[in-house]
């Protein structure tokens, strides 16, 4: 009964993942803007990589493997979104009229 | 900038260090006293005579090297070209017939395809697989190759990577005055960088601050257990290159000058070099005159086992490190 609902569970998580990462990829071949394609990509990396590796942690026995997975989650968690606020933050440093691409707040 | 109406004390010296010759552009002709003494002498009629005969005399020679430059400009246009154009179309069908008959008696004195006797079929392999535990002492295979049967090869690549580290220098770096100021180069350089790089981006120093002592940690890891696991120099030098990228690009260069600098990055590339060049030589001599050499092996699999593997493995992993490193910091500015 426990092992089926582990499959079930790490199924269910790395179905979510992948779903999560396909709509990442489809997003950046739809999207048009840096930055709405940026949002796709990273938005991959980080949920869908987070919830792919909650789903081998699940099917997991052997503590050090899950530990192993919880440090590349974490690294993975710490990197990803820091090089996707970098680019984002070299389109607006680098872009001479990103009011033309969306409505900017006013200071 | 050095004074320019400062005689400098050995020119040869200066010109070594790198320093600007004083006297450059501002050489002028001296003209000859005595010609000026003797125009005072004659008379007005006869200087004037002389200068007209002079002028002649020099548009005479004008024409004349025109026509003979015209000529010879002609024949190298026309003539000239012609047969380099001959020359070089029969020396590339030449060429070409060479390598291509060198490469087809190459070609057909090679083996039959699937051959039970061909030379992949050989006992070097299988050699590798069954005694190389025993003789190099390594648990991985590849390491045990690189750095043990075939080391020559690797030493060869190593020099590749020093040598092209030193090829970048030799034409990028930027120069600072003998005086130990800044020129202006280096200065519009810094300008440069700080201008387009995103400088003192919170988020990425708390990351780089995080990471960058895990990488190099990882990376000396990699080198280290390279006889053990997959990875070693080679593997393990990227690693540790990368992590300095990133403290240079989270920090910049100010602050990877406090552990880092351009001194540190010659001695780090060249005395790696020479100690596997030492350790290889010794080996290669103590092998070739079949002196036993002194180096234990151990057990295989312990961390000190395996020989000069570690030890070159260490050397190998510098050179890349360095290597990376200073082609990122060259071509981002010129400079450490």
């Amino acid at each position: 009964m426990i092992e089926w609902i582990r499959f079930v569970l790490t199924a269910l998580f790395l179905l979510g993942g992948l779903f999560i990462l396909i709509s990442g990829v489809v997003g950046q071949y739809r999207f048009r803007y840096v930055l709405n394609r940026m949002h796709a990509a990273s938005m991959g990396d980080s949920l869908g990589l987070m919830l792919v590796m909650l789903g081998l942690c699940i099917s997991q026995n052997d503590v050090f493997v899950i530990l192993k997975y919880l440090l590349t989650a974490a690294f993975l968690l710490l990197t990803s979104p820091t090089s996707g606020h970098l680019i984002a933050r070299l389109e607006i440093a680098t872009n001479e009229h990103p009011e033309k691409e969306m409505e900017l707040m006013q200071k | 900038m050095t004074n320019r109406n400062d005689p400098p004390k050995n020119r040869f010296v200066g010109w070594l260090m790198g320093e600007e010759n004083p006297l450059d552009d501002e050489l002028e002709l001296i003209v000859s006293t005595s010609q000026q003494e003797g125009r005072d002498v004659l008379s007005l009629e006869e200087a004037e005579r002389q200068e007209e005969a002079e002028e002649l005399r020099r548009e005479k020679l004008a024409i004349d090297e025109k026509s003979q430059s015209v000529r010879i400009h002609s024949w190298a246009k026309h003539q000239g070209a012609h047969w380099l154009e001959t020359l070089y179309r029969i020396a590339a069908v030449v060429l070409c017939g060479a390598i291509i008959f060198f490469l087809m008696t190459t070609v057909v004195a090679l083996p039959p395809f699937g051959a039970e006797n061909n030379p992949y079929n050989n006992e070097v392999s299988q050699r590798y697989i069954e005694q190389g535990i025993p003789e190099t002492g390594a648990v991985n295979f590849v390491a045990g190759m690189i750095l043990d049967y075939r080391a020559f090869d690797t030493f060869g690549e190593s020099t590749v990577l020093f040598v092209a580290s030193c090829g970048v220098i030799f034409l990028l770096k930027l120069n600072d005055h003998s005086s130990g100021k800044p020129s202006r180069a280096m200065l519009e350089a810094e300008y440069d960088d700080r201008h387009h790089e995103p400088k003192n981006d919170g988020i990425l120093q708390f990351a780089a601050k995080l990471l960058t002592p895990v990488i190099l940690l990882f990376g000396f890891y990699i080198v280290l257990n390279g006889h053990l696991s997959p990875g070693g120099g080679f593997s393990g030098g990227a690693v540790m290159g990368a992590g300095l990228i990133l403290y240079l690009t989270a920090f910049g260069f100010e602050d990877t000058r406090r552990f880092f600098t351009y001194k540190m990055t010659r001695w780090i590339s060249c005395l790696p070099l020479l100690c596997y060049a030492g350790m290889k030589s010794y080996s290669f001599f103590t092998g070739a005159n079949h002196i036993p050499g002194g180096v234990p092996l151990g057990t295989p699999g312990a961390i000190l086992s395996s020989g000069f593997i570690l030890p070159l493995n260490i050397c190998v992993g510098f050179i890349v490190m360095c290597t990376m490193y200073t082609f990122y910091a060259l071509f981002r500015k010129g400079g450490m």
